[in-house]
């Protein structure tokens, strides 16, 4: 089933019309929402949790549409907004319970998850404390904390690095990556740093303008570019690309030595080498492309699909 | 530790599911109502001003008590019945004491309900979760409107009880519509305040100038209402003056003897129209701040 179902969304705002004519899947367990300031990622979020009705079309979280099912959408929902919000004269263990109740959660249960969602995050040692007292990083981690406490089946994380350091980015990073690997549950991320979305997400709906201008799974994406390689080398090349298309490689060569392979599989880079050596060729320069997602983002920067277009997996 | 339902394994440093038992969708109103009550009585002050609200009562209390003993009626009345008379004017007293105590408690109260909750912008959080922005105000307004109550219809049909069973004639049958006065007056009055106060404690950041504001709503139209009336000629002014608006429904509802002064007979129908406009006013504010939008902090 679906994460995430679009179906000619569009949400009108103040006589503008923010998100226009979204078709799509979203299935991915971890999906990353990019796009430029005022491409329409947080109203997206706001309409999937309800806060926002759309003008036509539907949306649908697990198969239910968010206009007739918002409890039950709301109920297996964490949402960590991006900006502050916490209740600042509450201790960190008062105020995550209180959420968690509000989720649902009896009493006693809610203050157990409370307790333990703190110790998961990092929070355990000052769960005690006043909220107001936490630093920047704290108050990602709290927002986190209180997201997870009642055990949701999709979290949805609104720039979860804004605003932190380094090692506090690392950590909130690491983490989301535990939850995602633990795999009962969905994530959602919203972020403009592309950074973000490619260590944590498997797939990424990109925004623009308040249409879809890409939709793409990255794990594959990550894989076809695992295999594209470029060579500079030095020597005649002719017989050594031969050779790579005996072992299965597509293989172009260019004028100045320089040769693009796509590999299979089977064939790891220390292969090459070895050929190299074979035929009398020297690798001068080997690259490899990794900013899989970078592409993807630019790319659809320049293009964007007509309305209601659905957007290839 | 309990283990019935999934939980987040410390130690292991796991992620699992919750698969416990949830609680069905009204109980999140009274997490709300429950709160929100924790939340006024821990501050000292939210204690003190409750103890004073009880002060009255007490007096009242002895005030009933000499009214029924024998002795102390021969030793204070010495023959004027119209000392220590309890009847309608001596619960509208009672009503109007408590009613404008409650409202000294619903300036020091509501703000605390709702400032905290949109000083830091946790009103997305808190609306992501299935709760509706009308189950908030539900939960807040209950909250209120229950402490309220201990210091207005609750100890004023406790006075009625024990004037009933002091009094040596058959009191009580005979004076119902004092009961009923004293309970619909009440709950009119601490539901205009419920609301009142949280509209206005809504959309100041600051509880100390929401505290100001609740009394300056009361008392400031009252006053604009009266130099209107003074220098129109009209009583229509004292539609603004929600104390004397208050007062007049009250004995209506008591049976008690209406106010003498020329000119300043309000019809019910108005006073009624006049409660239900501040109501809607008051829903609209709340409707147009209790929301789920981000606060971008420039």
């Amino acid at each position: 089933m679906s994460v995430i179902e679009l179906d000619g969304l569009e949400v009108r705002l103040g006589g503008r019309t923010v998100l226009n004519g979204l078709t799509g899947q979203l299935r991915g367990n971890a999906i990353g929402l990019l796009g430029p300031n005022g491409a329409g990622k947080s109203t997206l979020i706001n309409t999937l949790l309800g806060f926002h009705m759309p003008t036509h079309g539907a949306a649908r979280v697990f198969g239910l549409d968010t206009r007739r099912d918002r409890a039950r959408i709301r109920q297996g929902i964490g949402y960590m907004p991006e900006n502050d919000s916490f209740i600042g004269n509450m201790s960190g263990v008062r105020f995550v319970r209180y959420i968690a109740e509000l989720a649902g959660l009896p009493a006693g249960d809610a203050l157990e998850r409370a307790h333990e969602a703190l110790f998961y995050v990092g929070l355990g040692e000052v769960r005690y404390r006043n909220i107001s007292t936490y630093s920047l990083g704290m108050k990602q981690l709290i927002k986190l904390a209180q997201a997870l406490a009642h055990g949701p089946r999709l979290l949805i994380l609104d720039e979860p690095t804004n605003g932190l350091d380094p090692m506090a980015r690392q950590r909130m990073i690491q983490t989301i990556q535990e939850i995602r690997t633990a795999g009962s549950i969905r994530l959602l991320i919203s972020s403009h740093l592309l950074r973000d979305i490619d260590e944590t997400c498997d797939e990424v709906l990109i925004l623009k303008q308040g249409r879809i201008a890409a939709l793409r799974n990255l794990e594959e994406e990550r894989r076809s570019h695992r295999n594209f390689i470029e060579l500079e080398t030095l020597g005649v090349i002719d017989e050594f690309c031969e050779r790579l298309r005996q072992l299965g490689c597509e293989c172009a060569s260019f004028p100045g030595g320089r040769v693009k392979i796509v590999m299979p599989d089977s064939i790891e880079p220390r292969d090459l080498y070895v050929l190299a050596a074979e035929q009398a060729v020297q690798i001068r320069r080997i690259h490899r492309r990794r900013d899989s997602l970078e592409d993807i983002f630019l790319q659809a920067m320049e293009h964007v699909p007509a309305r209601g277009e659905l957007v290839r997996l | 530790m309990c283990r019935q339902g999934g939980n987040l394994s410390v130690y292991k440093h796991e992620y699992r599911a919750y698969e416990g038992r949830v609680t069905p969708l009204w109980a999140r109103i009274a997490v709300l109502v429950r709160y929100g009550l924790t939340e006024a009585w821990s501050s000292r002050i939210t204690v003190g001003l409750l103890t004073l609200s009880m002060l009255p009562v007490v007096v009242f209390l002895i005030i009933i008590y000499l009214a029924n003993n024998p002795i102390a009626r021969a030793l204070i009345m010495r023959g004027n019945s119209q000392i220590l008379a309890i009847n309608a004017s001596f619960f509208l007293r009672v009503q109007v004491s408590q009613c404008w105590l409650a409202l000294v408690l619903t300036a020091w109260i509501a703000p605390r309900l709702v400032s905290f909750d949109l000083s830091d912008n946790a009103l997305p959080i808190l609306l992501s979760h299935p709760i509706s922005r009308f189950g908030y105000v539900g939960g807040k307004v209950i909250a209120l409107f229950t402490f309220l109550s201990l210091v207005t219809w609750i100890p004023c049909l406790l006075l009625f009880a024990y004037q009933g069973y002091t009094s040596p004639q058959p009191w009580m049958g005979a004076n119902l519509q004092i009961a009923g006065g004293l309970l619909v007056g009440s709950i009119v009055w601490i539901a205009l305040l419920s609301l009142l106060g949280l509209a206005l404690s809504s959309w100041v950041k600051w509880r100390m100038v929401a505290t100001g504001i609740i009394f300056a709503a009361v008392f400031v139209p009252a006053g604009v209402g009266g130099v209107a009336s003074a220098i129109l000629r009209t009583r229509w002014g004292f539609l603004l003056n929600l104390p004397v608006m208050m007062t007049q429904l009250w004995q209506r509802l008591l049976g008690a003897s209406e106010f003498n002064r020329i000119g300043l007979d309000l019809p019910s129908g108005a006073i009624v129209a006049m409660l239900v406009l501040i109501g809607v006013v008051c829903a609209a504010m709340l409707n147009a701040r209790i929301r789920a939008r981000e606060v971008v902090r420039g």
